[in-house]
This record gives C-alpha cells, structure tokens and sequence, in this order.
C-alpha cells in the first residue's frame, strides 16, 4: 500500500465562499440540482447523489444576544474503518492503495445498504444511475498526481491535501496555536488513528463540539454488531430448536387426543 | 442535529415482504426437519406441508430483492465479479471472482438464501417422490433436512443482524433483532403449517396441537426478544436514538406496533393457546390463533424497519 494519503478541512479558516462545492460539481461533472431552501446560504440540506462536499452554515447563540456564525465544508470522511465498505454486498465499494474508500459503479447494483450503514449520512443513492454514489476523493486526480477539485479550488487552505501524517502533524500544531490564541474549544475530529472508526482519512478541525456541527460525538463501526448480533441469534435457535423437539418428542401416546 | 444527518436506504415493501416470507420458509422448515427427525411416521402431514411451504415461501424472494435492486442485471454481483481489487473489507473471502463477506450481513445472506432455496427445492421434491411411491429416499432427505434447517434458521435470523449493522439510530446499539426475527420466523413458520393442515382438515389433533405449543413456544421467545430489544435501546443515551424509539412505542407508528404486533399477534394467540387451544386444537381455533400470529409476525418486521428507516429531522 501506497502512504496514506488525506484531506484536512481546518474550519477555522473556511469563509463559506463554497468554491469547494462548485469545483467538485465541475471537475466530477455533476448535474444541477433543484436547490433547496435551507434558511441559511446551505444548500442542500445533506450529501445527496450530486453534491459530494457540501458546506454547512449554522448560528449558535451564546444566550445574550451574541451569535456566532459557523461553517464548515463537509465531506466523506473516507473511514479507515468504513461502514459503507463492510456493508457493501458486492466489492463495489473498496480500499485504494492510497487508503481513500472508492465505489466502483461498474460493480454496484443498487442495494443501498451502504446508504443505510454509513455512520455520517454521506452515501447517497442516484435513482439516474441506479446506483450508489459519493466523493471519490477524486480517484482520477489523485492517480495522476493531482490532489482534490475541492482542495485545489479552496482559497483560504482550509481544505489541504498531503499525505496523512503530515498532514495530522500540521493539524495538531494548528490546534495549539489556536488554543494559545484564546480559542479553547478547538479541537481535531478523525485524526486520531487510535479513536472511533480508526481514524478519518478526511479529518476536521473544529471550532466546537462535533454535535453542533451535525458530526456523532463517537461514530461507530456499524458492523462491530454482526458478532454479539449472530450469537444471540444462534442462542435463540437452540431455544427455538430445543422448543421443537419437546413439542414433537413421543411422550407414549398421551399426545394423540 | 445528528440524527438528521443520517440517509435511509428507503427500502420499499418488497423487502418487508421478503424478510417476512423468508421467515415463514426458515421457520417452517425447521419445524418440519425436527418434526421428521423424531417421528417421520406420524409427522408425515405435517412435514410435507412444511417442507412444501418452505419451498413456496422461498420462491419469490431471490425475485423480490432481485426487483428492488437499482440495476437488477446485476444481482449476481451478489455472489461473484471480476474485481479490479481485493480490499473490499474485513475477511472478506475472494475465490476467483466470488467473493464472501462474513461481516456484511447482505453478502452472506445472499449465499445462505441460495444455499437454503436449494435445500427447499430438494426436500420438497424428495418429499413428493417419496409420496409417489418411490424407494425410500428418508436418509437423503434427513440429510438435506438438517443442512437446511441450519440455514432455514439463518434466513429467518439476518435481516435482524442485517438491520442491526446499519448506522440507522433505531438499529445501531441494538443486538436482540436477529434473536426476534429467528423467533418471528419460527413462529409464522409454525402457525403456517397448523393454518394449512387445519384448513385441509382431516387431521388428528395431535400434529395440530403440536404445532400450537412450538408456535406458543416461539411467542414466549419473541415476546422476550422484543422487550430486550426495546430495553436495550432505551438504554443507550443518545438523543437521537431516544428519539427513533420514540417514533415506534409513542409516534406514528405506535398503533401497528402495540395493536398489531403486541396485542394481536404475541398477546391474543398466547392467552388463546395457554387458555385451551394447545390441550385441545380444534381446526377452527386452530386457524383462527394460527392467522392472528401471521399477521402479528409480519407487522412486528415491518413496523419495525419502517420506523428504523424514517428519516427524524
């Protein structure tokens, strides 16, 4: 396997200008959608077939008065322990050599359970195609050397592309500046190999707690329940099965009514 | 905010429908393997009706999931195609182009549904052979009886495991759906075969009232598995699952689950079966008491993989 390559979306730096947003439509050529109404300059309100990053822009209220106005630009968050890998029936969805999860539309069929496994809501299900889709961390660019449409066009480097451990390294610095400067809830979500999920491949840094970005406090794995789940319902067929013998065992004719 | 965020695969009815029939096709054929195994004289009746319903109820579901798919070509994709890579998740098991995921309930449901169809196919054939006369085919059949019974055990159990490793906030920290679907299965799949034998009639009681004790068995079982499952979720902090749970015990569709899961297919066919219909079946309770665990059985299923896949904003 090649090094492990990664995307670092620093919020702190994000303008909510969303030219992320309209270079992975250009260069992944992605139809126009209807927009939607959203009552803030968001839109759509989640990943859908044809918007693979999508910039997020909420208010938090302090209470007094005082807003904060927050926006952070979305994406896959290409999980080295990726749900929608796992739950994939047919290999369409893989690992690259880079480490980035990748859907194969030539293999999916249309299943969707990946739609239903990804921890994060990212995988999203084109009636067009048939098939299930989502950012490819732009597989063809980053094959020839190129990194992300999204990274590429972000003017402010909050989107950065690199490899992951240098990249992990500049992100934690980042945060202890940005703790020195006053900001005290600054903070890494998916850059801790060791944490939910294995880490994320597509890390963020946060101004706040994951929750009110819309992110889970501690993604998991859906799959880690296939286990527990199958022992259990191995114990219940014993019962059922042990429930069945006493049912139909001869007990000398007293059975025949 | 969080739960939100979270896309539904927006299965459609096909799928209740297969994980429903699928069920009945376990349930009664383990019923029918075990009855066999310990009496395949006096049982006679009641495992060809098993065995037959088994294959019936198994029939449309390699269909029904072949419909629903987005490109329904490749349904085989399933089982087998030539990949460009191997990486495609934990033990995933790659022999030439076929593939095996034991940790993706979908791909190694796929194998166990075409596994068990062909246990199905051939009990039920060797069952009509035999009833035609021909040398005793009993080993063989006992044979394919057991392999299928496993598997008949496993169709009826993973769309619970299936459901249960989706990030879906009703689904995620619960652990007893797989353990409910095995007894739901077990249950329909019982209650099938006593509703089939009482309406062809010329039955002793004996098979019937049989059957009612080991559909009265899988109820007490499903009522356990049902009530850990809620207990178990209710347990879990977060907000959003609270919240998905909600939506099943006190939101829409509380009704079908309360009136038409509880009530009418656990609570009615047990007070039945315990008040008199096992010591004595008649064919008319036994119908009755059979038909009220079949719908209770399909409605316990669907009310629960509609509210799991509602999207809560």
């Amino acid at each position: 396997m090649a090094r492990t390559l990664a995307m670092f979306t620093d919020v702190s730096l994000c303008i909510g200008c969303r030219a992320c947003q309209v270079a992975c439509k250009q260069w992944n050529q992605l139809a126009p959608e209807e927009p939607e109404w959203t009552g803030t300059y968001q839109n759509h309100h989640h990943f859908t077939d044809k918007s693979y990053r999508l910039v997020r822009f909420f208010e938090q209220s302090d209470g007094q008065g005082a807003l904060t106005w927050h926006m952070m630009s979305d994406v896959c968050k290409h999980c080295a322990q990726a749900g929608c890998l796992e739950a994939c029936p047919t290999g369409a969805i893989y690992r690259t050599e880079y480490g980035t999860v990748n859907i194969n539309q030539d293999i999916c069929n249309g299943c969707r359970y990946c739609v239903s496994a990804c921890p994060f809501g990212v995988v999203a299900y084109n009636e067009d195609t048939g098939t299930a889709t989502k950012c490819t961390f732009c597989n063809d660019r980053i094959h020839n050397g190129l990194g992300p449409a999204c990274a590429k066009a972000c003017p402010t480097q909050s989107i950065r592309f690199g490899f992951r451990d240098e990249l992990a390294a500049q992100a934690r610095k980042r945060v202890d500046d940005l703790k020195r400067m006053g900001v005290k809830e600054a903070q890494l979500y998916g850059e801790d190999q060791s944490g939910p999920v294995g880490g994320l491949n597509a890390f963020f840094l946060l101004l706040d707690k994951p929750s009110l970005y819309g992110l889970p406090e501690n993604p998991k794995l859906p799959q880690g329940n296939v286990l527990v789940d199958s022992l259990l319902s191995i114990g219940a067929a014993l019962m059922v099965g042990l429930g069945a013998v006493v049912a139909f065992r001869d007990r000398g004719g007293k059975g025949s009514a | 905010m969080e739960p939100g965020l979270l896309k539904s695969a927006d299965w459609p009815f096909l799928i209740d429908l297969y994980f429903f029939l699928g069920g009945i096709a376990g349930g009664a054929f383990v019923i029918a393997t075990v009855a066999t195994l310990l009496d395949a004289q006096r049982y006679r009746d009641l495992t060809r009706v098993g065995y037959y319903l088994a294959l019936l109820a198994i029939l449309p579901g390699p269909i029904l999931l072949t419909v629903d798919l987005g490109i329904p070509s490749r349904f085989l994709h399933m089982l087998m195609v030539s990949k460009p890579t191997t990486a495609i998740g934990m033990h995933a098991i790659n022999i030439g182009p076929f593939h095996l995921k034991p940790f993706s309930p979908m791909s190694a449901g796929a194998w166990a549904l075409m596994v068990f169809s062909a246990c199905a196919f051939l009990a039920a054939l060797l069952t009509f052979l035999e009833d035609r006369g021909n040398p005793r085919l009993g080993t063989t059949r006992l044979v394919i009886g057991i392999v299928g019974g496993v598997f008949g055990f496993f169709i009826a159990a993973y769309p619970g495991v299936l459901l249960g490793a989706t990030a879906r906030p009703l689904f995620i920290s619960a652990h007893w759906l797989g353990a409910l679907f095995l007894a739901v299965g077990a249950a329909t799949g019982g209650a099938a075969i006593a509703l089939v034998l009482s309406l062809v009639g010329g039955q002793t009681s004996d098979s019937l009232s049989r059957l009612m004790k080991v559909t009265a068995i899988a109820l007490v079982l499903e009522l356990v598995f049902l009530a850990l499952f809620v207990v178990s979720v209710s347990a879990t902090g977060s907000r959003g699952i609270r919240e998905a749970l909600a939506q099943l015990l006190v939101g829409s569709d509380a009704i079908f689950f309360w009136v038409g899961a509880v009530v009418v297919g656990l609570v009615i066919p047990l007070l039945l079966q315990v008040g008199g219909v096992i010591r004595k079946a008649t064919p008319g309770m036994t119908a009755l008491v059979s038909a009220l665990v079949i719908v209770g059985g399909f409605l316990v299923k669907y009310v629960i993989i509609v509210a799991g896949q509602r999207v809560l904003s």
